[in-house]
């Protein structure tokens, strides 16, 4: 009993990291149909910046952890968003109007010019960060306990807030009317005058600024990252976004918490050899009776 | 040309370069200029400010550039869009047809005066013209995006070696089997695929590559899991490449009275594949003018018109798939007797993205241009060891430098046209 | 990599470059991933490799040829290290290798060495299968898995007394090999592992895995890996409350694993079996002072990968290098290293094999324990 619970807290709180990255592969997807595949990179990119921005602050000598955490979340949301700008308009804007491929291309090479950069600047050594805040709470159930630490629950609560505050920017505000504009029609869009440029590059800074807040969390949980750690966690987010529907963000928060759980409680009950292959078996079955995810829109097919 | 003439603002050109600056200060800044040393950092302010630098002249020079009329021209010749299949005139006879035997030739004479060194990094290139060919008629012709080709590929290499082992077969044996069987693959991907669209299609297919491979790594009773397998060399009427033969058998030297050389092998594997691939190459080739050949790209271009005039949409999906799989199949079959051994980590997602890049930086559907861009993609790396550390670097660079230059790949598709046909009726 | 790793590196590179192929070098390829996830173990190697020619030159060359190093990249991928061993055979007309570093490389590779008759040492394959196969011209200047597998077996049973152990490995050649050998040796001293789990490398959340672990009740946790696994795993372990001994092979022997932890506490008391402190031997003081005073620590392979060059200077200068007599003169005779006296047996393996354990302290430093 304790170990199921457990695992559905492990479940949890990698599902919620894996939603938060998904938001920024659908979201770009939303908006201009492009597979990101250098998205996860940025992820990576965010933990260096992380890990820079706490030695830095403990360089001035600050020890509180509020201070710290705040700080770091500020510095890494900024530079991360400006990577996002950077990367859209060096390697995407050039190939606006251009067949969908050639982005995934040009998006691919952007990747890999994201890993090696960081590699050649910053050595090919593995990272760490300082452990800020550690300790847990635990629960005694019968025999057992459930044990969760506080940068958990404090992953948890984070990402909801960041969900939050995504929801009220897209649903409430004039700028997020922009963006569902021009991810619905982005010609009509501009004829309205909406700067769809504009819009696209305030996407790519949103997503950037999801994947910078799952960078500092994680890194904060785990300690441990390297240049390449973007990769397989940017290849699960995009499956959770596919998962729960591409172009929704609530599917993609969904997608990665389905996704988050399965692969706690296959490993754990059966094999962690084989829970990849689970997930990426469910997300097939999941697709073939829901060709667009579990809250994706059928496509509409018009003649 | 006189900067009047042309109105070249200056001042415009440092504000960008400024600002090109601030931002570079921002990305830069961090990654670059403050290294990480455990907990603490170094701190590297020199190359900081040189690539800062760098970036400021480049601006400058580039938003000057921009504003002149050459650079004017150069940006709309790079804005304006050439979409489509390029239509000849009817009755275009290509100019350049001597060119085609001219490389065959050459090609055939190409171990014969490279080193053992080129000739290798030859043959590789040679095994991505395969899958290339492969994926561009999935992708390419009949318009599904597939990201998990790297699993027929591991099909066929790892159906050589299983082949070897558990079977006792060669590699004369394996070559058709392990194409049939990716192509059996390839319909079975296919089938639950038929409903799904564009990018579903394409993490579900990147899934199914990533199954096989974790299948690979996990299954160590079959598959020697991470260690990988032997896989044999191709033998020439029975004959083995190895300096001592097995037993009951004559290696290819003694027989023929030569003084043992590595390099025979690699000549076999070559005069071999390029035997395949010229034979792949001339199926397309019909396969392209051939009703299905048709019926594949129209179905890219509408899939409901064609289901609508009531083409069998199930039928020709699964061919691409089976198709495209099986010459997936025969390129691992070589690429593991090249290698003599295989093991899951040469088929990870990143070769499928390799593939992917060959087929849309050759121009999609263009068999040309999936030749040349195998042979760039798998030479320039081998090329850019110069570099040595920042020869992935650079490959990334280029990656994204040829999609800004030519969006539609290096060279179109091209289609010589139809009149309508002369004469009275009688 | 501190600073002067990298400008020392660069410089060696230049060096390097700028020297044009006369036909009088000696050419010795150093192949390992300098690039690509495991780049920090081929700087290890190239720091290793290079110091020690650097020291051959220094004395006069091997017969008064001066040894010139290519740094050969294989990113830990067999297909790259088939490349780039043909390119180094080829073009580059290697007579030696220091190298692979992962066993995936190393074995495809070997076959290319011993069709050109190159001799190929390497510092950190110790996968069986490389010397297994009976290739004549491959040697290891390190112990292998099983060897290593079973040091870790006899210390769990006789000195922890466990009976409840977890085997963890992370699906690579090295990583499985390992853990699978001190599985069969465990078994063999009567000893049923209670779990025998992979995990995916380059991920880095295994709370589920640590979960499963807790419900099976291990007293000790053996992890066939290397420490960017091993970091987040034992910290994981010890955050969801599991008080297990955790215990890994040498691939964690890098100070970055306790960075990859988070904290020195979390490395606290964890076993790793290690060949005896390479930095140890008496003919090796007045190279790690080298070392550490042109500032490179001289950890994990870095001593290693300079007794392999040496191993391969001794046989080239004792063969008037021929490689392939130098095979068989290694087989025969024992050579003079940084890390004391290498003698090889038939296969090409250290006849003595020189492990022992290790335990991480608090402070984030390993220390030899006493048997």
């Amino acid at each position: 009993m304790d170990i199921i619970l457990q695992q559905l807290v492990n479940g949890l709180s990698l599902g919620s990291v894996y939603g938060l990255i998904a938001i920024g592969y659908t979201m770009v997807y939303g908006i201009i149909g492009m597979i990101n595949f250098a998205h996860g990179d940025v992820y990576m990119v965010s933990a260096y910046i992380t890990a820079v921005a706490i030695a830095l602050l403990s360089f001035f000598g600050i020890e509180s952890f509020p201070v710290i955490i705040f700080g770091t979340l500020i510095f890494t949301i900024f530079v991360t968003g400006v990577y996002g700008w950077v990367i859209e308009r060096i390697a995407y804007r050039p190939l606006r109007g251009s067949s969908r491929l050639s982005i995934l291309i040009s998006a691919i090479g952007m990747s890999l010019i994201l890993q090696n950069y960081v590699q050649l600047s910053q050595g090919a050594k593995q990272q760490g960060v300082p452990t800020l805040l550690s300790g847990a709470i635990r629960f005694d159930i019968g025999d057992g306990f459930v044990q969760i630490t506080y940068m958990k629950l404090f992953i948890l609560f984070a990402s909801f807030i960041g969900m939050a505050a995504l929801t009220y920017i897209i649903q409430k505000t004039k700028l997020g009317r922009m963006c569902r504009a021009t991810q619905q029609d982005p010609k009509m869009a501009s004829i309205l005058g909406i700067n769809t440029d504009k819009i696209i590059s305030t996407v790519f800074v949103i997503g950037a600024t999801m994947a910078a807040l799952a960078g500092v969390l994680v890194t904060l949980d785990y300690g441990g990252f390297d240049f390449y750690v973007g990769f397989i966690i940017g290849i699960k987010a995009f499956t959770a976004a596919v998962l729960g529907g591409i172009g929704s963000l609530p599917g993609a928060m969904l997608g990665g918490i389905i996704l988050g759980l399965s692969e706690a409680l296959f490993a754990g009950l059966v094999s962690s050899d084989y829970k990849d292959v689970f997930s990426f078996s469910l997300l097939v079955v999941i697709l073939i009776f829901r060709p667009s995810g579990l809250l994706g829109k059928p496509e509409v097919e018009k003649v | 040309m006189s900067q009047a003439a042309t109105g070249i603002d200056i001042k415009k050109s440092a504000i960008d370069s400024v600002l090109a600056g601030l931002i570079a200060l921002v990305v830069f800044g961090p990654i670059v200029g403050l290294v990480l040393d455990g907990f603490a950092f170094n701190a590297e302010p020199k190359r900081l400010f040189a690539i800062v630098a760098v970036v400021m002249v480049g601006r400058f020079l580039a938003s000057w550039f921009f504003q002149s009329t050459k650079g004017r021209d150069f940006l709309y010749k790079h804005t304006s869009k050439d979409e489509g299949v390029h239509v000849l005139a009817p009755g275009h006879k290509s100019k350049l047809k001597w060119i085609i035997p001219l490389t065959i030739l050459i090609a055939f004479a190409v171990p014969f005066i490279a080193s053992k060194y080129v000739l290798t990094v030859v043959i590789l290139g040679l095994i991505y013209v395969l899958l290339g060919l492969g994926l561009n008629i999935v992708v390419g012709l009949a318009g599904l995006l597939d990201l998990g080709f790297v699993g027929f590929y591991a099909i066929g290499a790892y159906g050589l070696a299983l082949g070897y082992e558990h079977l006792g077969l060669g590699f004369w044996s394996m070559l058709p089997i392990a194409a049939i069987v990716a192509a059996i693959f390839g319909a079975i991907l296919g089938f639950p695929v038929l409903r799904m669209h564009g990018d579903y299609l394409a993490i579900v297919t990147l899934g199914f590559g990533e199954i096989i491979r974790l299948v690979l790594t996990n299954w160590t009773d079959l598959t020697h899991g991470p260690n990988g397998m032997n896989a044999p060399l191709p033998t020439f009427f029975g004959l083995e490449f190895k300096r001592r033969a097995s037993e009951g058998h004559v290696p290819f030297h003694e027989f023929f009275g030569l003084s043992y050389s590595s390099a025979y092998k690699y000549i076999f594997i070559y005069l071999v594949l390029l035997l395949v691939v010229l034979g792949v190459l001339y199926v397309k080739k019909r396969l392209t003018q051939m009703p299905i050949g048709r019926a594949w790209e129209a179905l890219r271009e509408d899939e409901i018109a064609c289901r609508s005039l009531g083409l069998n949409h199930v039928l020709v999906k699964l061919s691409a798939f089976m198709i495209g799989a099986s010459t997936g199949g025969l390129a691992g079959v070589f690429f593991a007797t090249y290698q003599g051994f295989v093991n899951p980590s040469s088929f990870t997602f990143f070769e499928s993205a390799l593939i992917l890049a060959i087929v849309v930086l050759g121009g999609m559907g263009s068999t040309l241009g999936v030749v040349i861009a195998a042979f760039v993609l798998t030479v320039a790396p081998e090329l850019l060891r110069e570099f040595a550390d920042y020869r992935v670097l650079a490959f990334g660079i280029l990656m994204v430098l040829m999609m800004i230059w030519k969006p539609r790949g290096l060279v179109r598709m091209t289609r010589i046209g139809v009149s309508a046909r002369e004469g009275n009726v009688k | 990599m501190s600073n002067a790793v990298v400008r020392k590196t660069l410089v060696s590179l230049a060096i390097a470059g700028a020297v044009t192929t006369a036909q009088a070098d000696v050419v010795i390829g150093v192949a390992g991933p300098h690039t690509g996830a495991y780049a920090a173990f081929g700087a290890q190697l190239w720091n290793g490799a290079s110091a020690a020619a650097k020291a051959i030159n220094d004395a006069g060359g091997i017969n008064g040829e001066m040894i010139k190093l290519i740094k050969a990249d294989d990113a830990c991928e067999p297909k790259q290290a088939v490349s780039v061993a043909n390119r180094l055979v080829d073009s580059d007309e290697a007579v030696a290798v220091v190298g692979h570093f992962c066993s995936s490389s190393s074995i495809p590779a070997s076959n290319i060495y011993e069709e050109a008759g190159v001799l190929q040492v390497t510092p950190a394959s110790t996968a069986p299968g490389l010397t297994d196969r009976g290739l004549p011209n491959v040697f290891r200047v390190c112990g292998r898995d099983d060897q290593q597998g079973d040091v870790a077996a006899t210390y769990i049973v006789d000195v922890l007394g466990a009976k409840k152990v977890a085997v963890i490995h992370d699906k690579d050649t090295y990583g499985k090999g390992l853990a699978d050998a001190m599985k069969s040796s465990l078994n063999a001293y009567g000893v049923k592992e209670v779990l025998y789990e992979g995990l995916t490398r380059g991920e880095k959340d295994f709370n589920a895995l640590v979960t499963k672990i807790r419900s099976v009740d291990a007293d000790v946790v053996y992890f066939g890996g290397l420490h960017s696994e091993a970091g987040p795993l034992v910290r994981q372990m010890r955050e969801q409350g599991l008080t297990a001994k955790f215990m890994s092979g040498d691939g964690i022997t890098s100070y970055e694993f306790v960075s990859v932890a988070g904290s020195p506490k979390y490395v606290d008391g964890v076993l790793m079996t290690f060949g005896a402190d390479p930095t140890s031997y008496a003919e090796g003081k007045a190279v790690v002072k080298e070392f550490r005073d042109s500032g490179i620590e001289p950890e994990g392979y870095v001593m290693y990968s300079y007794a392999a060059m040496q191993v391969v200077a001794e046989a080239l200068q004792n063969t008037d290098l021929d490689p392939v007599k130098a095979s068989d003169w290694l087989h025969a005779n024992k050579v003079e290293t940084v890390m004391g006296t290498k003698a090889f047996d038939e296969k090409g393996d250290l006849l003595v094999s020189d492990y022992v354990m290790y335990e991480w302290d608090k402070n984030g430093t390993y220390n030899m324990l006493g048997m």
